[in-house]
């Protein structure tokens, strides 16, 4: 399955994506994780690819997504050609306004409201994502949170991802 | 010992990272190095894993010196790598020649970006690999190693060091922004199973008078180390076999540097590895190295699919080169095709190989992005 994960600078996309990717490895599946981002630290699009399989991989990056997760119209609109046309959007509804079928909600107003900050709008979305394709097992991806979030932050990241993960249910 | 990052399992890593625990676990106690995207990440977990180790990683003020800090640590008994990318690579290459001289074994990697210049410092680029080869002057022999996945900038990292110790030579790492920067599930082995290769140290005051000799034959003298009781001369100056400068001498000089010839080529079978896929029974073949192989592979699924009989050819050494082998290949194919990201390098010595025996045919892509499998396919069926 090949995911496409975009966004700006300051969201962090690319932490999305290496947990994903870290969880699928837990898991044992092949896994490649890549990332394209302007050199700016925040405002510039942020793009991360992760493609999970259980044959062994050989693309270097996303060419046809399954699924875009889509959290700012900055990244949505530099990747939005990648989507397969039967591919899943899911977007971050304030921020991003497409133009084909998508699922989604206000990521980053989730966040807010569950751990008071803002920046945790990635853990959000992935919650979502995985609740919505099962692409991998939850445990697996709050695993993967423990390993490669800073110290002291894990727990909170974890709720953020909890309550996207409810929202991805509904 | 206690290594700084778990062995014995599976984990997710950057290239870069990959090759730094890699060159950890072969031993290498001594990195000198100066930051370069897209090479810095090496240098930052050798800044971190070093000092666990009771090894040493040292800032040096550039990359001149970064090499020659390696040359010496190599003298001094430690296992030494520096890492950098194109235009720190094109600074290092006086010090190449000097190892290439001295006969020291050391690890230089080279990320590959975009140039020439400062070109595209983000970027994945494979136009350094003339570089890799022929950077330094004079009459020169190296090994050239060039992996294609994390787990192979894992494997062939370690490869580097045993080669490095057992010909006594410097051995390059030849890799890419792609693959330093990509995360792939890569596995590190416990200690207990990697197969380490030391140089050879003088067994006698005998052995060690001739630390430019050929003792046992195959063209690799025992390495003197300083401070361990042997008196020795080093230098990048034409030498005999006890390591005094003869200039002017017309058979000191090729008797040494054939020597160094010899001592690779003469174990080009065991230098030079690569994998094939699907060429048995091949009309076209692709030749590749590194990152492109990746997409190769696909390309040559779907030219399977089409009913296209291709195969790969993927060098996992591109120096020393096997000319013989591709000479043979393009008698068994019609035609062969290079993909590789610059404008025709492998290219030329893939043609010097097929000998006129098939047609060779480059397929050249620069400007950062990794050939598609389907601009591979396109380009075969027309």
């Amino acid at each position: 399955m090949q995911i496409r994960l975009a966004g700006i600078g300051g969201q962090g996309v690319v932490l999305a994506g290496v947990i994903l990717g870290e969880a699928a490895a837990i898991e044992g599946l092949n896994v490649l994780q890549t990332q394209d981002y302007s050199s700016a630290s925040r405002g510039g699009h942020s793009i991360a690819d992760v493609i999970i399989s259980k044959e062994p991989i050989y693309d270097v990056m996303v060419t046809k997504a399954d699924v875009l997760v889509a959290l700012h119209q900055l990244g949505y609109d530099t990747v939005k050609d990648s989507l397969k046309e039967d591919g899943l959007l899911i977007i971050e509804t304030d921020l991003v306004k497409p133009d084909r079928d998508y699922v989604g909600a206000p990521f980053t107003r989730i966040a807010e409201e569950t751990t008071g900050l803002a920046l945790t709008v990635n853990m959000v979305a992935l919650g979502y994502l995985v609740a919505k394709t099962n692409v991998v097992k939850k445990e697996s991806v709050e695993e993967a949170i423990r390993r490669r979030v800073p110290k002291g932050t894990e727990e909170i990241n974890i709720k953020a991802f909890r309550a996207g993960y409810e929202e991805g249910l509904k | 010992m206690r290594y700084p990052f778990p062995v014995g399992k599976s984990d997710f890593i950057q290239g870069d990272e990959a090759i730094a625990r890699a060159a950890i676990l072969a031993g290498c106690r001594f990195y000198a190095g100066y930051p370069i995207t897209p090479a810095s990440e090496i240098f930052e977990a050798m800044a971190l894993y070093m000092p666990l180790v009771d090894g040493v990683s040292i800032q040096m003020e550039d990359e001149i010196a970064s090499i020659a800090a390696i040359i010496g640590a190599s003298w001094a008994g430690a296992k030494a790598m520096t890492a950098t990318s194109g235009p720190g690579f094109s600074l290092m290459q006086e010090n190449l020649g000097y190892a290439v001289m001295t006969e020291t074994p050391i690890v230089v990697v080279d990320v590959q970006r975009g140039g020439p210049s400062t070109g595209q410092p983000t970027l994945p680029a494979q136009g350094d690999i003339m570089q890799s080869i022929w950077g330094t002057h004079g009459d020169h022999m190296l090994i050239v190693l060039s992996p294609s996945t994390v787990q192979e900038a894992f494997d062939f990292t370690i490869r580097a060091f045993n080669l490095a110790e057992k010909y006594r030579t410097p051995v390059v790492l030849l890799t890419d922004a792609e693959i330093a920067h990509m995360r792939e599930r890569v596995y590190i082995p416990k200690p207990e199973e990697i197969e380490l290769i030391e140089r050879k140290l003088p067994q006698n005051e005998e052995e060690a008078k001739l630390p430019f000799g050929d003792p046992h034959g195959d063209g690799v003298p025992p390495m003197p180390i300083f401070g361990k009781g042997y008196r020795t001369y080093v230098t990048g100056l034409t030498h005999d076999e006890r390591g005094r400068p003869r200039t002017v001498e017309r058979e000191v000089h090729e008797r040494l540097i054939k020597r160094i010839f010899r001592k690779i080529l003469d174990h080009k079978d065991e230098i030079i590895s690569y994998d094939e896929f699907m060429l048995e029974d091949a009309e076209i073949a692709i030749v590749t190295t590194g990152i492109v192989s990746r997409s190769a592979v696909r390309a040559v699924k779907m030219l399977r699919e089409k009913g296209v009989k291709a195969g790969l050819l993927k060098l996992n050494t591109i120096w020393p080169f096997d000319f013989d082998y591709i000479e043979e290949l393009a008698e068994r194919v019609r035609k062969i095709y290079v993909p590789e990201m610059n404008l025709g390098q492998l290219y030329h010595l893939v043609k010097e190989g097929a000998n006129g025996k098939a047609e060779v045919e480059l397929i050249a892509k620069i400007g950062g992005e990794v050939h598609t499998p389907m601009e591979i396919v396109e380009r075969v069926v027309g």
